[in-house]
């Protein structure tokens, strides 16, 4: 499961994983999506791009 | 003391304010991030949890999640510690709800808030996951608290300010245009033979411009009464409502001290 929050600033990135998820499944460049979801700062953008969903 | 709103939406707020102390605008900010009350999750009764999660890492979970308290939400909610019951009454929590089945991901909808107002500002935070079978019963109360208590209290996720930069150019500027091309944030641009200054708030004072230009005619420095704050929340409160109720705090502290006096 991700994490609820961002680990260094604490925004609520899990907020938007499902909506993330979909849309690299149907080939949307991450940079673009993660862009249109108001992700802006690197520390968030990570929680999203390097999470491994496992069970 | 001046104020301009230079950017604003709904998590988030960019002002300026010109003519303050540094210590008055440092109080601001502690107070915005330590000191307004905001709804958290503090106490989970678990009655049920067949998923594979543990019962103090979903608690963990619950507690983080944004939950509604603005000024509206929170009228008539007391602090914990100022409420007499001695455990949970209607005057200082909230009890919340969760019953799932499986198979299913449980998501932060499914918290089931006893108060319509007060409820997780996201829909779609996943909590947990429930295979065949499985089932997850549980009771929560949301409580007010402060971010010097726990971080689950904090209001703000960036709440952060920067003296406001100055930018010069020297009589012997030859307008060749490498600083423009150096500068990392398109601070400077360079038009018609002519270096310009487009955005001087999204300047971090880098140097770069600097270090470019070969007569070294840039000043850079900064005017230390005035400064860009910068306030985003999680979403709990709008950020125009933490200012406020940090400058509230504030002058509350400052009522004390001379009530002592």
């Amino acid at each position: 499961m991700i994490p609820i929050r961002c680990i260094s600033c604490g925004k609520p990135v899990s907020a938007y994983f499902d909506e993330y998820q979909d849309r690299i499944a149907k080939g949307e460049d991450p940079k673009a999506v993660l862009d249109d979801l108001g992700i802006t700062r690197y520390c968030c953008r990570r929680m999203l791009i390097t999470h491994v969903e496992t069970w | 003391m001046e104020f301009e709103v230079i950017n604003k939406n709904k998590d988030e707020l960019v002002f300026m304010v010109n003519g303050a102390d540094i210590a008055f605008v440092n109080a601001i900010r502690r107070i915005c991030m330590m000191e307004v009350p905001t709804i958290a999750i503090d106490d989970v009764n678990l009655v049920k949890n067949d998923s594979a999660m543990f019962n103090e890492v979903l608690a963990h979970r619950l507690g983080l999640l944004p939950i509604a308290s603005d000024i509206k939400s929170i009228e008539g909610l007391v602090m914990p510690d100022e409420c007499d019951c001695g455990e949970y009454c209607p005057q200082c929590s909230v009890p919340m709800t969760l019953n799932k089945k499986g198979p299913c991901v449980v998501y932060s909808k499914d918290l089931e808030s006893l108060d319509q107002k007060i409820k997780p500002v996201y829909d779609t935070i996943p909590l947990l996951k429930l295979k065949e079978d499985e089932e997850v019963c549980l009771e929560a109360y949301a409580q007010l608290g402060i971010g010097k208590e726990h971080a689950k209290w904090q209001p703000t996720i960036v709440c952060a300010y920067k003296f406001y930069p100055e930018l010069t150019f020297g009589d012997e500027c030859t307008s060749c245009g490498n600083c423009a091309g150096a500068c990392p944030r398109g601070v400077l641009q360079y038009n018609n033979n002519k270096v310009e200054i487009m955005d001087l708030t999204n300047c971090s004072m880098c140097k770069s411009c600097y270090r470019a230009c070969d007569d070294r005619v840039i000043n850079i420095s900064f005017d230390d009464s005035k400064f860009i704050f910068k306030i985003e929340t999680d979403g709990s409160i709008p950020p125009e409502e933490v200012l406020l109720k940090a400058c509230d705090v504030l002058s509350d502290k400052a009522d004390k001290i001379i009530e002592i006096v």
